[in-house]
């Protein structure tokens, strides 16, 4: 199923390349996050992918003690990709999620920072990183979920059906997070774990918003998107509705983002996993009771 | 510029993105063969570029010679 074009997702972020220092910030902040998350794992990581670096801002989060000896920076983008290299130093390529040119089993951790919703067939790509992954390989990801940019896509949503009568799909459908373990159960994957931390940005001006998605390489890339702008009316209306509807005590405007974690490993006999049924050694009663008990 | 080839690091984990079957590393083409889907795909400052609308297809006649 084609929800989103990538050659647009691939054109923003083309685009995006060449000022992304100065729009970054939620990817820095991710980065931070996710390093954070390392430094909960004791195991170590020797050849670590960066699926979807952007800036490479990941390189300078993964703290000393998941040891990664070789880090690959991978983006659709060829121009985020040299980017990323220019900045970290380390290795890079130009690759696409959906068809990850990775070899089986040659990976200790997959990270990936905002980056997949933006992906198609996110089953698909998870089934490619966990081919990707050696046993007992870690893939963590963030990603943007559902709530993200509710009040921006209300107001367009609104303005829309005021000014054009119609609407048109504008912001990206994300993934919801109770989906998120299940795909991860069904591309192999063990352990699944899904969260979500919500980011709010305070904006003075909507059209800051929207320049910034623009300089972060966020902006519509949906299949179904109307090739045209909106119309000017159509957009002042919205910036309207966004300042009634949303405008706090100090007439700032949140923008929230919901990030959605995801993290799960590749099967490995050392890792935790229920019994079968009926394996007990040790009845019910014998524990609840003592050894004497007579179950009948 | 083609100054620099790709990183043995690299070469070691990359397959064809298509087929994920294996790729020959042409130094000096700079680029990275997948035989089996036809296409060679570029290497620009070192950094391989494994998109397939990025790739050139292989025309048969070359490719028995290499």
């Amino acid at each position: 199923m084609t929800i989103f074009n990538r050659a647009a997702v691939r054109h923003h972020r083309e685009r995006a390349a060449r000022s992304f220092g100065d729009f970054n910030f939620l990817f820095t902040e991710c980065a931070e996050r996710l390093g954070d998350r390392l430094l909960d794992i004791t195991r170590t990581f020797p050849t670590a992918l960066d699926l979807g670096c952007h800036d490479g801002a990941m390189a300078r989060f993964i703290p000393p003690r998941s040891a990664v000896e070789t880090l690959v920076h991978c983006d659709l983008s060829p121009a985020m990709a040299g980017l990323a290299q220019a900045n970290s130093g380390c290795l890079a390529m130009a690759g696409d999620e959906e068809f990850l040119p990775i070899r089986d089993q040659s990976l200790d951790l997959v990270v990936s920072n905002l980056s997949l919703h933006w992906v198609n067939d996110l089953p698909g790509a998870m089934t490619q990183i966990r081919r990707a992954l050696k046993p007992d390989g870690l893939f963590l990801a963030a990603m943007l979920g559902g709530e993200t940019l509710k009040e921006l896509r209300d107001a367009l949503t609104t303005a829309e059906i005021e000014r054009e009568g119609g609407l048109s799909p504008r912001t990206s459908p994300f993934a919801e997070v109770k989906d998120a373990g299940n795909l991860l159960s069904r591309a192999g994957f063990a352990l699944p774990v899904a969260d979500t931390e919500t980011i709010t940005v305070s904006y003075a001006d909507p059209l800051k918003l929207m320049a910034d998605l623009r300089g972060m390489g966020e902006t519509n890339a949906h299949a179904l998107r109307r090739p045209s702008f909106s119309r000017r009316t159509t957009l002042m209306r919205a910036c309207e509705i966004y300042l009634e509807k949303f405008a706090t005590g100090d007439g700032r405007l949140p923008a929230t983002f919901e990030i959605v974690y995801l993290t799960a490993w590749v099967p490995h006999e050392s890792q935790q996993k229920p019994l079968q049924p009926g394996s007990g050694q040790v009845s019910l009663g014998t524990l609840f009771l003592g050894d004497d008990a007579e179950v009948s | 510029m083609t100054t620099h080839g790709v990183d043995p690091k690299l070469l070691e984990i990359l397959v064809c993105p298509i087929t994920k079957g294996p790729l020959d590393y042409d130094r000096a083409a700079q680029e990275l063969i997948s035989r089996a889907a036809g296409l060679a795909f570029p290497i620009r400052d070192g950094i391989p570029i494994m998109l397939v609308d990025e790739a050139r297809e292989l025309d048969d006649s070359k490719t028995k010679d290499n």
